[in-house]
């Protein structure tokens, strides 16, 4: 094989084929993908790296590596052998551990790379060790190594090395530190940060400790020439701000506005840094943004919402720019890009008045979709009866209907005439059915015999708004049309009826819902499960009984909920809605459990669960298990706790666990 | 703290990994954990518009509800940004003006046909973009040109077809191609010209599909900006294949000015540009395969 490779010289793209295709099983697999790690091209190297780490002889592969790592003058086979060493897991550390011995400094340097980039702290010893190295190249990658995975001792070792002699080791003390978020006594990084070439490394570390003194270091930071300690000030200042609650974030912006306040430029400096391509660099600006209050930011500001990660950071800080910047926001509202207008529009929602209207009408002239939601949802906050016209009208839009027809509950409070006769008059032209079921929830009885017209309507969406808007409009007419409308051609107005009867509650709509149980609709027998259950309407448990184990998840889950709901929960029906193959089935049936009076059966069915191979049903029966307050499943508990793998279903163990044990 | 989220819902964690999950079983697109806000902020107007309370019903929505297939690519729409606008990171566009368009020219003399792939076109803006500089170039008048557009929601490949764009969506693009290009349709209103548009197709195509995949044909050059982005380590990989599969021997590859291969094996070869850093799938041995 190894020849066949070496034959095809001068064709990289066939070498890199041959390699790949080179199955990594097969005897002589190692000595070929060794020869690739020597190949001129990145490619095969990097093929052959990737093809090592698949040879199942894998003491076999870290010996030749290592070897490889003493090859002089292989700049590029060391530094493929290395990538792939670093790839080879835990079996790869005695041998990296024992080359920290080696007489020849460039391989105990390789290696506490390696071992740095392995990041297992069971090494850590070994790599304090090499703190004492002759050579200062491996002293300082013993460190960085350190910085990466270490410990508690590693971090002592580590700021011991604040105080030495050597620049270079004190800076990737300094780093180590940082990366550890280890915080010497701030004493010591406050003297290390006027030495201009540790600057930036302990301007970064200062942002681990809380507002005040190291507040006020890192903004003086910002007044410096150069860009890189800026920057570095400002990643500090976002670390430092990151997790605070808010009066310790107030006091940290108090420190800030004194200090940046007396910077020269610091305006253009910061709008610069939100600018920028760093993250962390954005995150610190935003805070410096916010600090100074200055609304002239306001567009850069929204702007950073392009990155995901600083969302929540660019809401705040556009709340701190007070109402000046969020209108520079709505007047720059074209030239944005659209995370930056969908921040900047939810911003608006908090500024409008009645005077706003032309403005947000504007506006969903030639938004896209989800900024007309923010403008539609402040359109309602206006509290003016110009924005009612415009809301009728978004009705007839799909996905902003459900929006607008809050938006309108809203401004009812303030013009109920303006917007009642508003839906009317769209009742009357027929602009869209969304309109009759709020005229429905608004109206009242008024609106009735609008109501019984149009549940008479040839258009079956017409007819399906009218019956569930009579629900909300009147008991007796409602239960009266959602009757006649069961027997309707049209699912769509049978599962409206359905709702209906689901609201009103009462033996009739109890009677209703049975023959609905038995639609030949899946959708009206799913709608019916949930309106049993809102009716109240236990007499009809024994249909939802029956369904508990039926093979279609939805229908199951939702009669457990509804059963749950009416409290009529049995122990057989738990039992099927347990073993069921649907994981949200038996998490409704856990939540049954947890509502009920458990019995110790019921404890047992939820301890039998704790090894269910899906996470969120372990996650389920933990808190259940933790809110019955048994005792004698503790047990159950801790042994699930000590083989469960997944964060989430730990925690809720955890939880569980403390609560049984009074911990 | 100023809130901007009345009445909004809070997800937990178990609800976030719940549809994290969900949305990655459907198309590939990873959320991480430290995005959980962010799926909050997208999701919410989706329950909103649906009347649902919390996160957890929403899920059992999307795995239940007779319109799950629908509101689940809707989701995945919200959750994926679509910021894109005309003439997008103009240092890489020139270098494939200056730089790839001469060498494509030159290579596909014989068959005078010209392959571009806007992969996740959102509503259009790159594909035409692409058009409208092969035009420009006028090294392609009589060819046979096609830019393909193709994205994972339907929504945006609307816009796309509509071709109607707003202030947004013009903010970098040079007065005098305005000009050239598009004709006004109203207050803060363009659209792009028919010869323009002429050259451009859209259709439906969610990248981790690698069945689906052989519906778009084989192009000489791959845009994929900002789309690696969304997908985990394997499904970038999946995406890679994809992509590697569609393009001819030598065609190229252009991403995001932030994205790379790295890590991600070495199928590609990276091409040094004057301008710009690409890749490109490698020749078959004796130049094969064109």
């Amino acid at each position: 094989m190894s020849d066949t490779v070496r034959s095809l010289a001068g064709q990289e793209e066939a070498r890199y084929r041959a390699l790949q295709a080179v199955d990594p099983r097969a005897p002589g697999a190692l000595e070929t993908f060794t020869t690739g790690l020597h190949d001129e091209s990145w490619r095969v190297r990097h093929a052959a790296a990737e093809g090592l780490r698949r040879v199942p002889d894998a003491k076999g592969v870290t010996a030749r590596l290592i070897s490889v790592l003493g090859e002089r003058g292989e700049t590029g086979a060391r530094n493929a052998a290395a990538e792939a060493l670093a790839g080879m897991g835990p079996v790869a550390m005695p041998p990296l551990v024992h080359l920290l011995e080696h007489e020849d400094p460039d391989q105990r340097k390789l290696a506490a790379d390696i071992l740095g980039a392995l990041g297992h702290p069971e090494v850590e010893d070994a790599l304090l060790r090499a703190l004492s190295d002759d050579d200062l190249n491996v002293r300082v990658a013993a460190a960085e190594a350190l910085g990466r995975m270490g410990g508690d001792a590693a971090a002592r070792a580590l700021e011991g090395l604040l105080d030495t002699p050597t620049p270079l080791l004190r800076l990737a003390a300094l780093e180590g530190l940082a990366s550890l978020k280890r915080a010497p006594p701030l004493e010591r990084v406050m003297a290390l940060v006027e030495d201009p070439g540790l600057q930036r490394s302990a301007l970064r570390l200062l942002g681990l400790y809380s507002p005040g003194v190291a507040t006020e270091r890192i903004c003086r930071a910002l007044a410096s020439p150069v860009r890189s300690v800026r920057e570095a000030a400002l990643v500090a200042l976002g670390t430092q701000a990151r997790g605070l609650g808010p009066y310790e974030r107030g006091e940290l912006d108090a420190v800030a506005r004194s200090v940046l306040g007396g910077i020269p430029g610091v305006t253009e400096r910061v709008a610069q840094a939100l600018d920028g391509e760093d993250v962390q660099v954005r995150a610190g600006a935003l805070v410096a943004a916010g600090a100074l209050g200055e609304a002239s930011l306001a567009v850069p500001v929204a702007e950073v919402a392009r990155e995901d990660r600083l969302l929540r950071e660019v809401l705040f800080t556009l709340g701190q720019l007070g109402a000046d910047g969020r209108r520079l926001l709505l007047g720059s509202m074209g030239m944005l890009s659209l995370p930056a207008r969908t921040v900047a529009a939810e911003a608006l929602v908090l500024l409008v008045d009645a005077t706003s209207v032309p403005e947000l009408c504007a506006l969903l002239e030639w938004a896209e979709d989800d900024l007309r939601a923010v403008v539609v949802r402040a359109l309602g906050r206006t509290r003016s009866p110009a924005a009612v016209a415009p809301l009728v009208e978004l009705l007839a839009d799909p996905s902003l209907s459900g929006i607008a027809a809050r938006a309108l509950e809203q401004l009812t409070v303030t013009h109920p005439l303006e917007a009642l006769t508003a839906l009317e008059v769209a009742v009357e032209q027929r602009s869209t059915p969304a309109a009759v079921a709020v005229l429905g929830r608004l109206g009242g009885a008024r609106v009735l015999p609008v109501l019984r017209r149009m549940a008479r309507d040839e258009e079956a969406s017409w007819r399906a708004a009218a019956v569930e808007a009579a629900g909300h409009a009147d008991g007796e007419a409602g239960l009266e049309l959602a009757r006649g409308a069961l027997a309707d051609e049209s699912p769509r107005v049978r599962i409206a009826a359905v709702r209906s009867l689901g609201q009103q509650g009462g033996k009739e709509a109890a009677t209703f819902l049975g023959l609905a149980l038995k639609d030949e609709d899946r959708g009206v027998r799913v709608a019916a499960v949930e309106a049993v259950g809102a009716a109240g309407a236990k007499e009809r448990s024994p249909d939802l009984e029956s369904l508990v184990r039926h093979g279609d998840g939805a229908l199951a889950m939702l009669a457990v909920r509804a059963l749950t709901k009416l409290g009529t929960v049995g122990a057989g029906v738990l039992w099927d809605a347990l073993s069921h193959p649907d994981a949200e089935v038996v998490k409704a049936a856990l939540a049954a459990l947890a509502s009920a009076e458990a019995s110790a059966d019921g404890a047992a069915l939820a301890v039998s669960l704790l090894g269910h191979p899906r996470w969120d049903v372990r996650v389920a029966a933990a808190r259940v298990l933790g809110g019955l307050g048994r005792p004698e499943c503790l047990l159950a508990l801790e042994q699930a706790l000590s083989v469960e793998r997944d964060g989430l279903a730990r925690v809720a163990l955890a939880d569980a666990v403390a609560r049984l044990s009074g911990r | 703290m100023p809130r901007f989220d009345e009445g909004r819902p809070e997800m937990t964690l178990e609800e976030f990994r719940l549809l994290r999950d969900h949305v990655y079983a459907h198309c590939g697109i990873l959320i991480h954990e430290n995005m959980k806000f962010v799926m909050e902020r997208r999701l919410w107007p989706r329950l909103e518009a649906l009347g649902i309370q919390d996160f957890g019903s929403y899920h059992r929505y999307l795995r239940y509800d007779a319109l799950r297939n629908a509101e689940l690519e809707a989701a995945v729409e919200s959750l994926t940004t679509h910021e894109t606008y005309f003439f997008r990171e103009p240092a890489q566009l020139k270098a494939f003006c200056e730089e790839l368009l001469p060498i494509l020219e030159k290579r596909n003399a014989h068959t005078r046909r010209l392959r571009l792939w806007s992969a996740g076109c959102s509503s259009g803006e790159e594909a035409y973009t692409l058009a409208m500089l092969l035009k420009d170039s006028g090294r392609f008048n009589d060819w046979d040109v096609e830019v393909i557009g193709t994205d994972l929601s339907r929504r945006v490949l609307a816009v796309a077809r509509r071709a109607e764009y707003g202030p947004s969506a013009l903010r970098a693009t040079p007065p005098d191609l305005l000009e050239r290009y598009f004709i006004p349709v109203g207050v803060n209103r363009v659209r792009v010209r028919d010869d323009v548009k002429a050259w451009v197709s859209f259709g439906h195509h969610n990248l981790a599909d690698v069945a689906g995949s052989q519906l778009v044909p084989r192009t000489d050059v791959v845009f994929c900006r900002n789309v690696m982005i969304y997908f985990d380590l394997a499904a970038r990989r999946r995406v890679l294949g994809v992509i590697r599969d569609r393009l001819c021997p030598g065609g190229y590859l252009l991403l995001g000015h932030a994205e790379n291969l790295l890590s991600l094996g070495a199928d590609f070869e990276l091409v040094h540009l004057k301008g710009d850093l690409v890749y490109r799938r490698p020749e078959l041995p004796g130049g094969e395969g064109r």
